[in-house]
């Protein structure tokens, strides 16, 4: 399941929201890393907002703002374009990124990503040909500290008012219906 | 000074030579000595990260921070305006921190700066570092020539470094004396220098 807030929610004009924002989320049927059955944010789809979700995630288009997978990995593929600072458990990058990495248990940088930012993780790899500007986090004191920052919240409970209008759930059947097609859909 | 043998172990680029043909670099095998203490440091690497350099200082407590200022070297040497170069030369830096730097890996980008764009980063550098801190460089002295690009220096695990010099061809070597990096760098110090058996010379200078 994928949770979506917009930046700037309700002061941008709707169809407006919807275009900048549409995204298409979807099982990964090819790619070849990765466990199957992880979602797909597809190459002609762009993000402005806040992603969040509880499943595994391939970027391959392009997404501006914060990224929370804190269980699960993040992929940012060879086409994928993040402009984020991105919270996971595992962050494998392929393509471009450019914000903060911070991975609870690992961030690989592979041959042909490009990065700009900073990484924090217990367990970083970078491997050659991988182009990096930014800094790597290797005391595993401060890395410890910020892992607990970043540590996921306990879940709310049943009985928790729900997230704010500019916050959307797709993919829950107890969430109330956009007016707006959904601008993300989980097909898993 | 003391001087070793001449030899080479500088390689081109996707050459035969045996892996672990290593460079001998007692001041760069002083600092990771010093880096194992125990204490927190930050280290600025102005070259590109390399999974070589990443593996040697994930051993420590350290923050790793890559400037990649290759990619700067020609913008920052046509500039002609010190206001302007040193906006470039910072804007070459990684994003600046609370806190200061404590070591700094030059390897060879000295040697493909001009004299006040090399003044420029250095003064950067020393405006986001603390007193005492060190930085390690390699200038090209014996040989006039040098190639036409920085090389890639890799740390191997007994602490000497493997020069993999960029396919291509070479240019003049500005051969930097102390004195010429001294009037470059006048809030550096140099602590120790060391002329290597490649004929490069293995400075330490201290903020």
């Amino acid at each position: 399941m994928f949770e979506m807030s917009k930046k700037g929610g309700t002061d941008k004009p709707a169809a407006d929201t919807a275009q900048r924002s549409e995204a298409v989320v979807r099982p990964e049927t090819t790619a070849s890393r990765g466990p199957a059955g992880h979602a797909v944010i597809v190459a002609s789809i762009h993000i402005d907002g806040d992603l969040r979700g509880e499943e595994d995630l391939l970027i391959e288009g392009e997404v501006n703002g914060t990224v929370q997978l804190k269980n699960n990995s993040l992929t940012i593929g060879p086409q994928g374009k993040v402009r984020a600072d991105v919270y996971a458990h595992s962050i494998y990058v392929d393509g471009f990124q450019e914000g903060d990495l911070y991975g609870s248990e690992r961030v690989a940088i592979r041959k042909g990503a490009q990065v700009r930012g900073n990484v924090t993780s217990p367990r970083v790899s970078l491997e050659d040909g991988a182009k990096f500007k930014g800094s790597i986090e290797m005391d595993p004191q401060a890395v410890q500290g910020a892992n607990s920052r970043n540590a996921p919240k306990p879940a709310p409970s049943q009985a928790a008012p729900r997230p704010a209008p500019a916050t959307q759930k797709f993919g829950d059947p107890g969430a109330p219906k956009p007016e707006t097609p959904p601008a993300v859909k989980s097909a898993s | 000074m003391a001087a070793e043998p001449v030899g080479s172990a500088t390689r081109a680029a996707n050459s035969n030579a045996a892996p672990g043909d290593g460079l001998s670099a007692p001041l760069f095998h002083s600092l990771v000595d010093r880096l194992g203490d125990g204490g927190r440091f930050v280290v600025l690497d102005l070259a590109a990260a390399r999974p070589a350099t990443v593996r040697l200082l994930s051993q420590f407590r350290c923050r790793y921070e890559v400037a990649e200022l290759a990619d700067a070297i020609d913008i920052l040497n046509a500039e002609q305006d010190p206001r302007r170069l040193r906006t470039l030369a910072e804007a070459a830096l990684p994003e600046r921190r609370r806190e200061p730097t404590d070591i700094v890996l030059c390897w060879d980008l000295l040697n493909y700066l001009n004299r006040p764009a090399l003044t420029a980063v250095m003064e950067s550098i020393a405006s986001r570092s603390r007193a005492g801190t060190l930085v390690h460089a390699l200038v090209y002295y014996a040989e006039r020539r040098m190639p036409e690009r920085p090389s890639c220096f890799l740390p191997l695990d007994d602490q000497r470094i493997e020069i993999v010099a960029p396919s291509g061809g070479e240019r003049a070597a500005p051969r930097y004396s102390p004195e010429d990096l001294a009037s470059c760098m006048p809030r550096y110090a140099v602590d120790r220098a060391r002329l290597l058996r490649n004929g490069m010379q293995e400075f330490l200078f201290r903020l």
